[in-house]
């Protein structure tokens, strides 16, 4: 199908079209598909990856001024008092990477994993930060990793989407479906949600009362139909209708078949601590393994739930951070686990963070300290890592300071990953772009700031 | 393809380059970034985009392309102008050496001169698409049919298929004009306005709670209804409440701009999301109504366009006086009704009038120098008796001086029922914007226009066009020569917009409501489709003819949009959508194939004969050829069904056995009616507890509200008491076969919950709600049921500290069970027609618009 915004008219415009197909793609990237594990609500660095001996010293001492004035904070007040990690910290692997006790089994990929403890954003609130991560901009209107990707390379899967997102933790995560949205890329790049209850793509069942039999004849019956129309119009559209009605068809059969986990055997079922039939995060994450292995370019997996202020028990470090990164961490290292032994890892970028970090101080929500544990929403810092994919394996990269509040070694900002991962899957970041509105749109930006990390590459 | 290029490009050569055509864009796109208006950005201190920039250095010698600098820069073997991107092509650089031989003529850029009428013979529209239809060795194509054509119009004009009541009018022009006053017509173009309005239900960002605008919608509706003059639909959305004597219904109309979004997460700023709104009110003003991209100069002097970072500020001061500023009550708030309010605009008095400074680099944190609302200086000057407001400004966008707002709005009619724009890039009219392929049609339309701003003397005008009437089918010259139809050789042909899609299955069915406004309705949507962050709306089905109305009542969430629409391109509402791009994927196919809103227009339709199915939706008799394949269609799947004869009933019964809550009955009733006991018990009663055979008869007994309170709470009467940190309840529950479906629990908690239902878990909640919810059990919990005893049971966890109380409350319903009788006589024959119902609604020619 051909685009039409990228003309001005005239043989110039033509002459354009030809070539921007062309350009896409650049090499052919080290990840063929990547897995995007984003936590939604702001996994807290300082709990997990990010251990600050110096901040445990100075736990419950009011914060200094110079950390305070000037800045703006979504929750905290006045002064609040600094606070140690409760967790213990141990290094890891060859790499001696610091993991903290609430991730054993992941501790145990130290030795697979760049760690990158110095991401930096500039957004500190759930929404804008996750749509500056995954859109680029912090506000609506912007295509999506996912899209861009989907957008310069396709996908190896003719019968599924190229782009698929699954959800967890009982909510969609802040910034909403315009986190896999295409904006101005065509939709056929839009992420596709796939549900773990009911239809996993809306629609995608017959109705009640017709079979499949009975579907595939109503099929053969359009094609006719419209062959005869298409006689009549010549209108090459009808054409490209009738395809998609095909890919229907064959998503039909392929999308249910691609997310039914039941068949898979006991032992994976165990390894990832998967509950048929419920909506988990370890389900999602067997699930991202199935769709990359049929060749799904890009999977993103949102879990919500990681937004731990300490308000109550629900969102606090101790009761409520517990539990949640105990299950996280068995699907993480399960997935991680079942790419390796299916030597998917290596042509597989997975990719794992929130939208931005936790304070060093104890959120005192309205200025006073409550009877639980938290920390505010923090830019400034904090911690995601890759693996796979052409990534270093046993990295650690980027430092905080002694407190864990500013990046003060090798600063990544979401730009930065962004052009990694156009990178890794074999896109130019800064060739890759969009005509729209009159400026060439790009995942990284109008600037050149985001760099492709390649400290951190193979 | 080639061979048009050639042509082209030969041509091109013939005569001397148009400036606007063959010069502007080239500069524009490779030049002007650098050597623009811009100087922050500008390069070497040398513009581009002005004679005198390009003459004063030498860059460009008029008449001498040998001379001129640029030439030699851009032709440069080692470093070429531009230095990043393509070089220009040997095509491009002979455009540049030709212009500059003939004099280098530099021209305004077209869209900021005033429009011209040119005279014509005749219809105007026909007599200008003709001169170039000669010009390149074209000729119109026939009429369309006279069934193609009421179609064609009918759709385009009302966004249905044709009335019965109307459709055989005669002649043509009476069956519009009874088109063009049929409601239907206001719902239609109320609709297409509404994208450009960024409309929606709710606020917008990660709460995205309701709100309630709807009237704005409705007064929009009503204003194409009575044909509002363009001019007064302009000053009463931008400025009512800063006219003389607004009615209601005129502040109704502010809400225009209401449409913004307003922020209620945690920890934002208010003011951040207050600056955030009037930028895109300014950016939104400006696309709406000039085509112009004035949102780019937020942040900067605009890269090619007249507007500078100061001028952006400028005209945000007339928009930064609202009331209004990011409160999660949306205020200031029109109350209409008891039942009914909308958003509207209100500027704060004097005294609190807000100071505009320019914001550097686009950050509302670092304000720099203070300005006054004023309009960008490249265009006509301000009215001078004009209010220096945003009244003021509206009468600016409508002033017979404005170069821009009868073009951008006449291109904007001319494209919905065109297929396409004149100017194709509907929402940039700037200098990187498509340049018209009609410009003399443009401006004469424009200038027509003008002169009464009379929206459906326009449309008439277009739609009793020989070019419109035209048919649309497109000889393989043809296509080869135009594919995207530019010269209207042939009438157009295009997807129908996602309303019309659903509402055109809707009234073929004869199941469409003809009701008009009121507050947005809730058509059937599948489960988990709203999963919206800290916000427990659910999505709850409409009652009776709500469910069946036009597709723009139906509510609008920002951050979950209606699956079918957002299918078929419709927009969410977070911005301002000037034109949508048209789709064609497979969720498209899968929607129209097997959504049950679909569906349910087949089942009621395929009761119908075939001849009138046609009819109905695509106002023609179907032909031989079609009929026999139908027929082969029909007869198959008679067969199928006689192999599976329990679709058949399904077939017949598909809307009744959709709406499982019309069949909802209570099994286990909660503590608002008249509560069932429960066995419960506030201590660890160990392993299995939730199993079928677990003996609980030593737990105690009792119905709900279980809990305390300190104060005794009216409303919540705690019949038993509970008061630890956990509570254990089962019951017992007699069903029968044929089982209910759609296990729901109406729960009132304020703690965590997990259900189990004969030892299987059903479902799992961490969150507080303040009144009873129902709650779907999970798959495996719907499963779980069997006739026979079931024992439902419930493990509860207090969060949080022991507070002034806590309860909790549960109940159970599901819905009754369809019957599906047996079939009998011709039931199958019956059933199949459903499905060559279901086939006719995808038809390509159902979906499009020919």
């Amino acid at each position: 199908m051909i685009r039409r915004h990228l003309l001005t008219g005239g043989s110039l415009g033509l002459a354009n079209l030809f070539l921007s197909s062309a350009q896409k793609r650049v090499n052919p990237g080290k990840a063929k598909s990547v897995i995007y594990l984003h936590m939604a609500g702001a996994p807290s660095q300082l709990e997990l990856f990010d251990y600050k001996p110096e901040l445990i010293k100075y736990n419950g001492k009011p914060c200094p001024d110079e950390l305070l004035k000037g800045k703006r904070f979504a929750f905290i007040k006045g002064v609040p008092n600094m606070l140690g990690t409760p967790y213990k910290f141990a290094r890891h692997g060859q790499a001696g990477s610091y993991v903290s006790e609430l991730m054993p089994r992941f501790a145990k990929f130290a030795d697979d994993v760049t760690i990158i403890r110095s991401v930096s954003t500039e957004q500190f609130n759930h929404a804008p930060a996750q749509l500056f991560m995954h859109t680029g901009n912090s506000r609506f209107g912007f295509a999506s990793m996912g899209a861009w990707i989907t957008y310069g390379l396709g996908s190896e899967n003719r019968d599924l989407p190229g782009f698929v997102v699954l959800t967890s933790g009982g909510n969609n995560p802040d910034g909403g479906k315009s986190l896999w949205g295409s904006a101005f890329l065509p939709s056929v790049h839009q992420g596709v949600h796939c549900r773990s209850h009911g239809d996993p793509v809306l629609f995608l069942s017959d109705p009640e009362g017709i079979s499949r039999a009975t579907r595939r004849k109503t099929l053969d019956a359009l094609r006719d139909l419209n062959a005869m129309e298409s006689q009549r119009s010549g209108d090459p559209e009808t054409e490209a209708r009738m395809s998609q009605y095909e890919l229907a068809y064959r998503m039909q059969l392929s999308v249910p078949k691609v997310m039914d986990i039941s068949k898979e055997s006991e032992a994976t079922h165990k390894l990832y601590g998967t509950q048929p039939g419920r909506t988990s995060f370890a389900n999602n994450c067997l699930l991202a393994r199935r769709l990359v292995e049929s060749g799904v370019r890009f999977v993103q997996l949102y879990d919500w739930g990681w937004d731990h202020h300490g308000t109550s028990k629900r969102d606090d470090i101790e009761h409520a951070l517990k539990p949640h990164i105990d299950e996280a961490d068995q699907a993480i290292s399960a997935l991680l686990t079942d790419l390796k032994q299916r030597n998917l890892l290596d042509q597989t970028l997975v990719v794992w963070g929130g939208e931005f970090g936790r304070t060093p101080m104890r959120e005192n929500r309205g200025g006073k300290e409550g009877a639980f544990f938290g920390r505010d929403h923090h830019p400034f810092a904090f911690t995601m890592w890759m693996a796979g994919g052409g990534v270093k394996k046993g990295v650690n990269y980027g430092e905080t300071d002694d407190i864990g509040y500013y990046v003060v070694k090798d600063k990544v900002t979401p730009r930065d990953l962004q052009a990694t991962i156009l990178h890794l899957t074999g896109l130019d970041p800064h060739a890759l772009h969009y005509p729209y509105q009159g400026l060439n749109q790009r995942l990284i930006g109008p600037t050149d700031e985001g760099r492709v990390l390649r400290d951190i590459l193979t | 393809m080639r061979l048009w290029l050639s042509a082209l490009s030969l041509f091109a050569m013939a005569q001397p380059p148009d400036f606007q055509r063959d010069i502007r864009p080239l500069l524009a796109k490779r030049c002007i970034a650098c050597h623009g208006p811009d100087e922050h950005g500008r390069q070497a201190g040398l513009r581009l985009d002005t004679f005198e920039g390009a003459t004063k250095s030498k860059a460009i010698v008029p008449g001498d392309s040998a001379k001129s600098r640029v030439i030699a820069r851009v032709m440069h073997e080692k470093t070429p102008m531009p230095p990043a991107g393509q070089r220009l092509s040997a095509t491009e650089v002979d455009l540049l050496k030709n212009w500059i031989d003939a004099g280098a003529k530099y021209s305004n850029h077209w869209a900021y001169e005033k429009p011209k009428q040119v005279s014509v013979l005749g219809n105007a529209i026909d007599y200008l698409i003709g001169v170039q239809l000669d010009a390149n060795g074209l000729k119109m194509s026939k009429p369309a049919s006279r069934e193609t054509l009421r179609r064609r119009a009918a759709l385009d004009l009302t966004g249905l298929p044709p009335d019965d009541s109307i459709k055989n009018l005669e002649p043509f022009e009476k069956y519009v004009d009874a088109l063009l006053a049929s409601p239907r017509f206001g719902e239609r173009w109320a609709k297409i306005w509404l994208d450009l309005a960024r409309y929606a239900d709710t606020q917008g960002y990660e709460k995205d709670s309701k709100r309630s605008i709807w009237p704005y919608r409705d007064w929009v509706i009503r204003a194409y209804n009575e044909n509002l003059p363009f001019d007064k639909f302009t000053l009463l959305q931008l400025a009512a409440d800063r006219m003389a004597d607004p009615s209601i219904d005129d502040l109704i109309a502010t809400g225009f701009h209401r449409n913004t979004m307003t922020n209620t997460e945690g920890g934002t700023d208010d003011e951040e999301f207050r600056d955030l709104a009037i930028r895109d009110r300014v950016a939104t003003t400006g696309q709406v109504w000039m085509g112009q991209t004035w949102g780019c100069a937020q942040c900067h002097t605009h890269k090619y366009d007249p507007l500078s970072h100061k001028e952006f500020y400028q005209l945000y001061g007339f928009f930064n006086q609202t009331e209004d500023n990011d409160q999660p009550n949306d205020t200031p708030v029109l109350k209409l009704t008891s039942t009914a309010s909308t958003l509207i605009l209100r500027d704060l008095p004097g005294d609190k009038q807000r100071k505009t400074r320019i914001y550097e680099r686009g950050n509302f944190l670092t304000p720099g120098d203070e300005v006054t609302a004023a309009v960008p200086a490249a265009f006509h000057p301000f009215p001078s008796k004009a209010p220096k407001d945003r009244l003021g400004l509206a009468q600016w966008l409508i002033a017979k001086d404005n170069p821009l707002t009868a073009r951008v709005q006449v291109n904007r009619f001319w494209s919905r029922i065109m297929g396409r724009g004149l100017v194709e890039s509907e929402e940039d009219f700037g200098t990187q914007g498509a340049h018209p392929t009609h410009p003399e049609l443009l401006d004469w339309l424009a200038v027509d226009f003008q002169k009464d701003w009379d929206v459906k003397r326009l449309l008439k005008q277009i739609v009793m066009s020989q070019t419109y009437q035209q048919d649309s089918s497109a000889s393989a010259e043809l296509l080869r020569k135009d594919p995207q139809n530019k010269l209207y050789a042939r009438g157009a042909r295009f997807r129908l917009d996602a309303e019309v899609v659903r509402d055109q299955a809707l009234a073929a069915a004869g199941l469409l409501s003809p009701k008009l406004y009121g507050p947005p309705v809730m058509p059937w949507q599948p489960d988990g489709v709203w999963l919206v962050v800290y916000n427990g709306d659910r999505w709850i089905t409409s009652k009776g003819e709500d469910r069946y109305r036009r597709a723009l009542y139906t509510f609008m969430r920002r951050s979950s949009a209606y699956p079918s629409m957002m299918n078929f391109d419709a927009p969410t509402g977070e911005t301002c959508t000037i034109r949508r791009i048209r789709t064609n994927t497979p969720l498209q196919a899968l929607t129209t194939m097997n959504d049950p809103a679909f569906m349910e227009a087949a089942q009621k339709l395929g009761a119908r004969p075939l001849a009138e199915m046609f009819e109905r939706v695509l106002n023609r008799k179907p032909a031989r050829a079609e009929v026999e394949r139908i027929a082969k269609l029909h007869a198959a799947t008679v067969a199928d069904l006689k192999a599976q004869p329990e679709n058949i009933a399904k077939l017949l019964k598909y809307s009744e056995a959709l709406y499982a809550e019309d069949r909802e009955t209570t099994l286990i009733p909660d503590a608002r009616t008249r509560p069932r006991e429960w066995r419960f018990v506030a201590g660890d009663p160990g392993p299995q507890w939730y199993a079928a055979d677990f003996d609980d008869s030593k737990w105690s007994a009792g119905p709900g509200y279980f809990g305390y309170f300190e104060k005794p709470n009216e409303s919540t009467p705690i019949k038993s008491h509970w008061d630890t940190d956990r509570l254990w309840l089962r019951i017992a529950l007699d069903l029968t076969a044929p089982l209910p479906s759609r296990f729901k629990m109406p729960i009132r908690t304020n703690s965590q919950f997990d259900v189990w239902v004969n030892g299987v878990h059903a479902l799992n909640n961490i969150f507080e709600r303040a009144s009873h919810y129902e709650y779907l059990l999970n798959d495996d919990g719907q499963r779980a049921f069997k006739p026979g005893r079931n024992i439902v049971a419930i493990r509860v966890a207090r969060h949080g500290t022991k507070q002034s109380g806590q309860v909790f409350d549960p109940g159970l319903v599901a819905s009754a069970p369809v019957e599906f009788p047996k079939p009998k006589g011709n039931d199958a024959a019956r059933a199949a027609w459903v499905v060559v119902a279901n086939t006719i609604l995808n038809l390509d020619e159902a979906l499009t618009r020919r």
